[in-house]
């Protein structure tokens, strides 16, 4: 009974994590109550709860982690500036004229606000405002509007640099370190950040493709689900002169963010501050940094880094305590008796996280999954890189699934009533095929995320 | 009609959203001194370890005390596949109950378990690991405790004012919507 306690503590948080409390204390408070239980009938060490403290140090002083505030503050700015809206205005001009088009402009701003943002609600909450009601408006098929917004809403997940990356790239370099050290590697090679985000940056590219060309596809089969705008609305001349000044400097901005990180010019967190002073600079450039709006960004940076961090903490206490319980070794004891070896492990893995991801956000996942399976699964030979990609993937897919993923109700949440809930879901599940391609490819070509990291590094 | 509790409450809650508030302009630091420290790297270059650790510290400013303000402002996550479909009463017994069941203890013991730690760092006023860094990470570790105790304190407060005075139907209570949860509580 009791070297399933471990198991038996995972699925009661689980269960109370439906109940609908917040996630973080939902963690630490259910590991608790199982840690003082299990030391009144001692089968816990509450001593083991000492290593707390250096713990939560660990967390506040990560120097890496202090990235994540500061690309939050670059998000919540460029959000805030409405920098989105003036891009969109000016894509949909020009591709707007084209049947299919506005879908086009649509797929490439959202790529890029999910990359300069990284948080999926965030962006998918503003293309649907944004762009649901001017696709609607143009007479675009319901489900190829609402499926195309969620999709490339989920792409924050991914294309670099993103908060998700940063937090995996965290928790898989200690769990590469562990692995390799179980292993008796001493002097044991690192995963890094930057790897990531090389490794995230092909299939990244390579979805944005396969989205696009799916909205040609649809709309070659059958134009009228995609019509072209009726009216002209600007000049072309003009139209060209908007384009540059809106496009470019977002597009200058995460290049050089992402520029500087790859060449090895700056560490993520210094990439993230200057990120964050330019994403202020050009806002206040357009005169949209008025004092109400930057307390307000500065307070919504903290809320956002303050829960972030409260999962981190939470995740942690869970984690000590599953330690305690010796749930480590019975996760590695499970895989080793896998059938199939290591593809049996991994498949089992994402599957779960598949799952989990319909109720849990990337950040529970990434904290409280990861450090439990990484260590076992690197050990078995898995490439570190390659792993963080499949799971940034997944998870992405996961968001994107009928009936529970976090995308489709975030959209359905700012969707007129008129969009059918039904809608939303059949819209999504070409996008869904499209993912489940994506993952396909990378496990049959792991170049795909491994081969630019080794050119990088 | 609201008894002293839910006036100390009221308080309570109005100190964590001014912290909140105050802590706010730390990010803007944070990130001028992140491109300070980039600049002074690449124009003189010269590295500045204090500059650096500020940074660091200012993090550790804008998390710890967060936890307080960002409960204070509803914006914890929560996973919401059903709390949707739930009475606004029900997700008030729900929250009750977290705070007193699953919040206060990890306060607790988060508090209790780092306080030897913590004052082991205050006997010997323990410094940086680094040369010429900023001698004062008992201070920092001082936070971890101080975090923990706010995020009680806060706690403690709302279920004062659950419980003191006519309870407020929070008609706009709905908004959790998980990642940016701005939505806030009936007090603004």
């Amino acid at each position: 009974m009791a070297e399933f306690l471990p198991l038996i503590m995972f699925a009661a948080v689980f269960a109370a994590l439906l109940a609908g409390y917040a996630v973080a204390p939902t963690l630490a408070g259910v590991a608790l109550l199982f840690a003082f239980g299990g030391a009144l009938f001692g089968v816990f060490d509450l001593d083991d709860l000492g290593f707390l403290s250096g713990r939560l140090f660990g967390i506040i002083t990560n120097q890496t982690l202090v990235a994540v505030p500061l690309f939050i503050c670059m998000g919540v700015t460029l959000e805030r500036s409405r920098i989105a809206e003036t891009l969109l205005e000016g894509l949909s001009d020009l591709l707007g004229r084209a049947p299919g088009g506005l879908g086009l402009a649509v797929t490439a701003v959202g790529a890029l606000l999910a990359a300069s943002t990284g948080i999926v609600g965030a962006t998918v909450v503003t293309m649907g405002l944004l762009s649901l009601p001017a696709m609607l408006r143009q007479g675009y098929d319901p489900k190829l509007a609402t499926g195309t917004i969620c999709a490339t809403g989920t792409l924050g997940q991914i294309i670099p640099p993103s908060i998700a990356l940063v937090l995996l790239g965290d928790v898989l370099g200690s769990a590469y370190q562990q692995a390799q050290l179980g292993l008796g590697v001493f002097s044991p090679k690192t995963v890094s950040i930057g790897d990531l985000f090389a490794g995230a940056l092909l299939p990244g590219f390579a979805l944005v493709g396969l989205y696009l060309g799916y909205i040609v596809f649809a709309t070659l089969r059958n134009p009228a689900r995609a019509p072209a705008a009726r009216r002209e609305r600007t000049q072309a001349g003009s139209l060209a002169l908007m384009l540059a000044r809106s496009l470019a400097p977002p597009i200058l901005l995460i290049v050089a963010v992402l520029g500087s990180i790859l060449g090895g010019f700056a560490t993520p967190t210094e990439a993230a501050g200057v990120g964050a002073l330019g994403a202020l600079a050009l806002a206040a450039a357009r005169g949209r940094l008025s004092r109400p709006v930057l307390a307000e960004i500065g307070q919504s940076t903290v809320k956002t880094t303050a829960m972030v961090f409260f999962i981190l903490i939470g995740a942690s206490v869970f984690s000590l305590v599953f330690r305690g319980y010796g749930g480590d070794e019975l996760v590695q004891g499970v895989f080793a008796d896998m059938p199939g070896g290591v593809w049996g492990a991994v498949a089992i893995v994402m599957a779960t996280i598949f799952l989990l991801g319909f109720v849990l956000d990337f950040i529970e996942i990434t904290y409280v999954v990861v450090p439990i399976v990484g260590p076992a699964l690197l050990a078995m030979g898995v490439d570190p890189i390659w792993l963080g990609v499949m799971i940034a993937v997944n998870l992405q897919t996961s968001f994107l699934t009928p009936p529970f993923g976090f995308a489709l109700f975030y959209l359905r949440g700012v969707a007129p009533a008129n969009v059918a809930t039904a809608d939303i879901y059949r819209g999504a599940a070409p996008f869904v095929v499209l993912q489940l391609l994506m993952l396909g490819l990378l496990a049959a070509l792991p170049e795909l995320a491994t081969w630019l990291p080794n050119v990088f590094y | 009609m609201t008894g002293w509790g839910g006036r100390l409450a009221s308080g309570i809650q109005r100190a964590m959203e001014a912290i909140g508030r105050g802590v706010a302009w730390l990010t803007f630091a944070m990130a001028g001194m992140t491109g300070l420290v980039v600049a002074l790297r690449y124009g003189f270059d010269t590295s500045a370890i204090p500059l650096q650790e500020s940074v660091l510290y200012m993090h550790a400013l804008v998390v710890m005390p967060g936890l307080a303000y960002a409960l204070a402002s509803d914006a914890h996550v929560r996973v919401d596949v059903f709390v949707s479909r739930m009475k606004p009463r029900t997700r008030r017994i729900i929250d009750l109950t977290g705070h007193v069941v699953l919040l206060a203890p990890t306060c607790a013991t988060v508090a209790i378990v780092s306080w030897p730690y913590v004052a082991q760092s205050w006997r010997i006023l323990e410094g940086s690991p680094e040369v010429g860094g900023i001698p004062a990470v008992f201070l920092l570790k001082t936070l971890i405790p101080l975090g923990a105790m706010l995020l009680l304190v806060q706690a403690a407060a709302m279920v004062v004012r659950a419980f003191s005075g006519p309870a407020k139907a929070s008609a706009d209570g709905t908004a959790a919507d998980g990642i940016s949860g701005e939505a806030v509580g009936e007090h603004r």
